[in-house]
C-alpha cells in the first residue's frame, strides 16, 4: 500500500530545500556580490601544469608499440627556496642523489618555474620517499614516461615527440600545458586524441592548495602488423647492403622504402623508410649532435610518403589501363593480342620534321610483343608507340593530356590523404605545367615547352613526373580492385568510404592480374627474383621499374606487386633510392616480404638479374 | 486498458507539459554549452555538438517509450534488474580509467551503467512493493547492487540510490522503526566500506575537509563563480574570470557555469521549471489508482530532486563534493538518456491516466 501522507511529508521536505537553495543563491549572487569581487581581486593564484600521460599505441594484433606509464617523480617547490635554506637543499640533493651533476643544480635553482622536476624516484622505496617529503619544499607527483617498445622499427609511422614550438601551440593549445607535442608520424597526426589534458597544481603564495589530476589521452590502435614491419625493415636493409656490394655507385645507397597495404580496405600493414631513428632518444631530449647526424642522412624523412621519385616502368600500368579502356594501342594494332615487332629501338618523325630515335633498354629488342608481353618484359617501344599515337592524334587538343588524366584519376599528382603529416603530392607534367615552369622554374624546361618527347618519357614513368611509394601502392590497389580510397593507419577508419571507379571492370582486373603474374614467371623481368619460391611463384604478380635519374645519380629501383594473383590480399611496393635495376634489387627485397605474407620460410635477399 | 480521450504526438499520445518541460531542459543545456564551447566545430569532440547528438537520441528514447505500456514495463523489470546487475559486475572486471571503473569504453562514447541502474532500481522496487509480501529478499537485491556501485567506486550514485530506496520504502507501509533500522544499517554499511578502503583517498579528504571546516578550494572557487553571475549573469568581465579556477565545468560543475552566465534570474527560472515538473508528477499521486505508478513517481521525483539538491549543494559549499551530474544539464550521454527514460515513463503514466496537458 502506498501511503499518501508520507509522500506529502517528503514533498514538503523537497520544496523547503529548494527554497533554501534559492535563498542561498540570493545571498551569494545579490547580497554578497561585493565581497566576491574583492575576493577575486585579492586572489593571487598561480598554476603549474603537470603533463598528462599520452595515449598508448597498439598494432593490429593489440601488441603494445608505445607504452605510457606514470612514475613518481621528485619535484621541488621553488617558492619555498630562499637564501636561508638553499644550501641545505643543495647538500641534501647532492648527498642523496649522486647522479645529479653541478649543471643540474644550476638549472634547478635558477629556474623561474614554480615547480621543478628533479628526478624519477621509482627506484626509491616507500620509506625513502616518505623521508623526502619531510623536507618542506619537496613534492612527489606522478609524471608520465613514454617508451617506444620497438625502437627504430616503425619509427616513421609512430613519429617522435618534443617540446612545443609557437606553431605547435597555435595548432594544439593544450600542448603548451603538457610541455610535449607530437612532431611527426601518428604522434603528430593524432596529437589531439593522444595528448590528454594536463593536470593543474594551484599555488597560493608558497603553498600548493589544489591539485587536479591530469587526464590521460586516448589510446590509438593502428592497422600495422609489427611482425611484418620488422621483416620488411630487415629485408630492405639486406637489399640495400647487397646493392652497395654489387654496384660501384658514386654515392652510398642507404635510402629506401616499403609499403604493404591491405588491398581491399587500404589499411597500411607495414610502411618502412630507411634510414630510420629511435624515437626513444627524443623522450628525454635528443642531443643536437645526434639530431644533426640523423638529419644529415635524412633519417626523419618518411620516404614512403615524402620521397619523390620518377616511377619508371611501374608507371606503365597507367598506359596499360588507358590502352585497354580507350582501345588506344600502338599504330596498326587494334587489340591487346595483336603484336608489334620490337627491334630494340623506335625511329620516327614528328610533324615538325624532326627525326628521332629512341633506344629500348634491351639492345636486340623483345621480338614480337603484345600488351601482355610488353608488361612482362617491360618493353618500352610498345608504350612509346602508344604515346606517339596519342601525340599524333590529339596534339594541341584537349585530349592531348589523356594519359595525365588517367594518371590523376589514379591519384598521381596529389596527396593520398593518408593519416600522416607532411605527405608530398608529386608532379604529373603536362603542357600547362611546363608553361608555368618557364616562369617559375625556367631551369627545368626547354624553351620549346611541352613536346611529344615529353609525353613519350611520361608514358614510361620518366622525365618530369615524380611519385611517392604510397601513391604507387594506392594506384595499384585501385587498378586491382576497382575502388579508390585513402590509405590509413587508424583502425577506426576500417569502414572508410570507397569510391567505385567505373572505368575498371572485373574483366580488366583479371587481365591485369594475369599479366602481372607473367612478370614474376619465366621470361618476366622479376623471374630470377622469385625463382626461389618454386611452384608458389606461379601465384605472385608484380611489375619492376628502373627509373633513370638526372645527373650522375644512379637509377631508382622499383617493384610493385601483389602477394597472390588468385586471391590478392596485399599490395606491396618497394623502392631503393639509387638502387639500380628493379629486377635486381627491389624485386628480391619484395620477394622476402611476400614470403612472410604468404607464410612460407624466409630466404635471404639475393641480388637478382639486371634488366631494364 | 483504460480508454483514452485524445491522442497527440505518438500512437498513444503525449502529455504536452511533460514534453514541453523536457524540451526546455534540453534547450537550456544546449544554450549553456553553446556559451561554454569556444566556437562551434562540426565534429564529435565539440561539447555542444556532442550534447545535441545525445539530446536527439534522448528524444528518440522518449518517444519510443510511448509505445510501451506500463503493464509491459512491469513484465520486464525483473529481467532488466538482473541484466543491469550483471553489467555492473562485469564492469568491475574492466581496466580502471582515472582510478575508477565507471564506464564501458565504446569508442567515441562511454556507457555508464550506474546511470541506468538508478532508473531500473526505482521500477524494480515499485514492482516488488506492489507484488510481494516479504521485504527481506528485496533488501538483499538492493544491497547487492548498491555494493557493486560502491565498489566502482561511485559514492555519489550510491548515496542517491540509497536515499531513493529509503524514501520508497518510507512511503510504503513499513513501520517507521524498521526504517530507522534500515537507515542505521546503510550507515554502518557505508562506514564498513570506508574502513575497507573502497572510497578513494581524494573523496575521503574532501569529506574530512568539509567536516573540519577547511574551505575546499574547488568549492570556494565555484562559489565565487556563482556569485559573479549576480542578478542577470556575467557581472564580471572575462579577464577577472581567468583568476577563478573551476574544474569540469561542463559536467559536475555545470550549474556553477550556468549561474555565472545567467545570474540569479536564470537560477530561479531553471529551479521553477523543475518544481513545476515535480508538481505535475505529484498530481499522479492524487489521480492514479495504481500503487505501482505512485511508487514509481515517488522514486523518480526523489531521484531527480535529490540529484539536483546534492549537485547544487556541493557546488555552493553546503555539502562535501561527491561528483554528480545535474540531470539534463550536464554534458553526458548516459545521464541524458537515463533521464529521458524517466521522462518517457512518466509521460506514459500520464497518458494512461488520460492526462494530455
Amino acid at each position: 500500500m502506498f501511503l499518501r501522507n508520507r509522500f506529502n511529508y517528503l514533498a514538503l521536505l523537497f520544496i523547503s530545500y529548494f527554497i533554501f537553495i534559492i535563498i542561498n543563491f540570493f545571498s551569494l549572487q545579490i547580497l554578497n556580490i561585493n565581497d566576491s569581487i574583492e575576493k577575486i581581486d585579492q586572489q593571487t593564484y598561480d598554476v603549474f601544469y603537470l603533463s598528462a600521460p599520452r595515449g598508448e599505441i597498439y598494432d593490429a594484433n593489440k601488441e603494445k608499440l608505445v607504452t605510457s606509464s606514470l612514475e613518481p617523480h621528485l619535484f621541488i617547490n621553488l617558492r619555498k627556496i630562499n637564501d636561508d635554506n638553499i644550501v641545505q637543499y643543495k647538500q641534501y640533493l647532492k648527498y642523496n642523489f649522486k647522479d645529479l651533476k653541478n649543471s643540474d643544480f644550476e638549472d634547478i635553482f635558477n629556474s623561474k618555474e614554480l615547480l621543478y622536476l628533479i628526478r624519477n624516484i621509482n627506484d626509491l622505496d616507500y620509506l625513502e620517499r616518505q623521508s623526502l617529503l619531510e623536507l618542506d619544499a619537496f613534492e612527489i607527483f606522478d609524471y608520465p614516461i613514454r617508451q617506444y617498445n620497438f625502437g627504430n622499427i616503425a619509427s616513421h609511422i609512430i613519429g617522435y615527440i618534443g617540446r612545443p614550438t609557437l606553431e605547435d601551440f597555435e595548432a594544439y593549445p593544450e600542448s603548451i600545458r603538457n610541455g610535449i607535442v607530437g612532431k611527426s608520424g601518428v604522434e603528430k597526426y593524432y596529437e589531439e586524441k593522444l595528448s590528454g589534458i594536463a593536470g593543474q597544481i594551484v599555488f597560493k603564495g608558497t603553498e600548493i592548495i589544489d591539485f587536479t589530476s591530469p587526464q590521460p589521452g586516448e589510446d590509438l590502435y593502428l592497422t600495422i602488423d609489427i611482425k611484418t614491419q620488422r621483416i620488411a625493415t630487415e629485408s630492405l636493409l639486406e637489399g640495400i647492403k647487397l646493392a652497395n656490394e654489387n654496384f660501384d655507385s658514386e654515392n652510398i645507397i642507404q635510402k629506401g622504402s616499403i609499403v604493404v597495404m591491405d588491398i581491399d580496405s587500404g589499411a597500411v600493414v607495414s610502411m618502412v623508410s630507411l634510414p630510420d631513428f629511435d624515437p626513444n632518444k627524443f623522450v628525454k631530449g635528443i642531443s643536437s649532435f645526434d639530431f644533426d647526424q640523423l638529419n644529415r642522412i635524412d633519417a626523419f624523412n618518411n620516404f614512403a610518403i615524402q620521397g619523390l621519385y620518377p616511377p619508371g616502368s611501374v608507371f606503365k600500368l597507367v598506359a596499360y589501363w588507358l590502352a585497354e579502356n580507350e582501345g588506344l594501342f600502338p599504330e596498326g594494332i587494334s587489340s591487346r593480342n595483336n603484336t608489334l615487332k620490337c627491334e630494340g629501338k623506335l625511329s620516327f618523325s614528328f610533324n615538325d620534321g624532326s627525326q628521332q630515335v629512341y633506344n629500348d633498354w634491351k639492345e636486340n629488342g623483345h621480338g614480337n610483343v603484345d600488351l601482355s608481353s610488353a608488361i612482362q618484359q617491360s618493353c618500352n617501344v610498345y608504350f612509346w608507340d602508344i604515346a606517339l599515337k596519342i601525340w599524333r592524334t590529339y596534339e594541341g587538343s584537349s585530349n592531348e593530356s589523356i594519359l595525365q588524366e588517367y594518371a590523376r584519376n589514379l591519384g598521381f599528382g596529389k596527396i593520398t590523404e593518408i593519416d600522416l603529416p607532411y605527405e608530398k603530392a608529386g608532379v604529373v607534367p603536362d603542357r600547362k605545367l611546363f608553361e608555368d615552369w618557364t616562369i617559375t622554374k625556367p631551369e627545368l624546361v626547354r624553351p620549346e615547352g611541352w613536346l611529344g618527347g615529353d609525353l613519350m618519357n611520361l608514358i614510361v614513368g620518366q622525365g618530369a613526373i615524380t611519385t611517392t611509394p604510397i601513391q604507387i601502392a594506392n594506384a595499384y590497389k585501385t587498378l586491382l580492385t576497382g575502388y579508390s580510397s585513402a590509405p590509413y593507419f587508424d583502425k577506426n577508419k576500417d569502414n572508410i568510404q570507397k569510391m567505385k571507379n567505373n572505368n575498371i571492370n572485373d574483366e580488366f582486373i583479371e587481365f591485369l592480374l594475369d599479366d602481372l603474374n607473367l612478370v614474376t614467371n619465366k621470361n618476366g623481368t622479376a623471374y630470377y627474383a622469385f625463382e626461389v619460391l618454386g611452384s608458389k611463384a606461379s601465384d605472385i604478380g608484380g611489375k619492376t621499374g628502373t627509373a633513370q635519374n638526372p645527373g650522375d645519380k644512379n637509377s631508382t629501383s622499383w617493384f610493385a606487386g601483389v602477394d597472390s594473383v588468385s586471391n590478392p590480399r596485399y599490395v606491396i611496393v618497394t623502392v631503393v633510392d639509387e638502387g639500380g635495376s628493379g629486377s635486381a634489387v627491389a624485386a628480391p627485397i619484395s620477394r622476402r616480404v611476400i614470403q612472410h605474407l604468404i607464410g612460407v620460410d624466409l630466404t635471404p635477399v639475393k641480388f637478382g638479374e639486371i634488366t631494364e | 486498458m483504460r480508454e483514452r480521450k485524445i491522442t497527440l504526438l505518438g500512437p498513444e499520445g503525449t502529455n504536452l507539459s511533460i514534453f514541453f518541460l523536457f524540451l526546455v531542459f534540453n534547450f537550456i543545456s544546449w544554450f549553456t554549452l553553446f556559451v561554454l564551447s569556444e566556437g562551434i566545430e562540426l565534429n564529435f569532440n565539440n561539447i555542444l555538438i556532442r550534447q545535441i547528438i545525445f539530446s536527439l537520441i534522448s528524444f528518440l528514447v522518449f518517444f519510443s517509450i510511448t509505445y510501451i505500456s506500463i503493464e509491459n514495463i512491469r513484465q520486464f523489470i525483473d529481467s532488466l534488474f538482473v541484466i543491469i546487475t550483471i553489467l555492473l559486475a562485469i564492469l568491475l572486471r574492466t581496466t580502471p580509467k582515472a582510478g575508477v571503473r565507471r564506464w564501458f569504453d565504446l569508442g567515441p562514447i562511454d556507457f555508464q551503467p550506474s546511470e541506468f541502474a538508478k532508473v531500473i532500481t526505482v521500477l524494480f522496487i515499485a514492482n516488488y512493493l506492489t507484488k510481494r509480501k516479504s521485504r527481506y529478499p528485496l533488501f538483499l537485491f538492493l544491497g547487492f547492487i548498491l555494493m557493486l556501485i560502491l565498489m566502482q567506486p561511485d559514492l555519489g550514485t550510491s548515496i542517491i540510490i540509497g536515499f531513493v530506496i529509503l524514501t520508497m520504502i518510507f512511503v510504503s507501509e513499513v513501520k517507521i522503526r524498521y526504517l530507522v533500522l534500515i537507515a542505521l544499517l546503510v550507515v554502518t554499511f557505508f562506514f564498513v566500506f570506508l574502513e575497507s578502503g573502497l572510497i578513494n583517498e581524494n573523496q575521503l579528504n574532501r569529506i574530512n575537509d568539509f567536516f573540519s571546516a577547511n574551505d575546499d578550494f574547488q568549492q570556494s572557487q565555484s562559489k565565487l563563480l556563482i556569485s559573479s553571475g549576480s542578478l542577470f549573469g556575467q557581472y564580471f568581465e572575462l579577464n577577472k574570470l581567468e583568476k577563478v579556477f573551476v574544474p569540469v565545468e561542463t559536467t559536475d560543475f555545470i550549474f556553477a557555469a550556468y549561474s555565472y552566465n545567467f545570474g540569479f534570474i536564470g537560477v530561479v527560472f531553471i529551479l521553477t521549471m523543475w518544481l513545476l515538473f515535480f508538481f505535475r508528477l505529484g498530481q499522479i499521486i492524487n489521480i492514479s489508482n495504481s500503487d505501482f505508478e505512485k511508487f514509481v513517481i515517488t522514486g523518480f521525483v526523489t531521484l531527480l530532486a535529490f540529484q539536483i539538491i546534492v549537485n547544487i549543494s556541493t557546488i555552493s559549499g553546503l555539502l562535501p563534493l561527491t561528483g554528480l551530474p545535474f540531470p539534463l544539464l550536464s554534458l553526458g550521454g548516459s545521464s541524458m538518456v537515463s533521464t529521458a527514460i524517466i521522462f518517457g515513463i512518466t509521460n506514459r503514466i500520464f497518458i494512461e491516466n488520460n492526462l494530455v496537458i
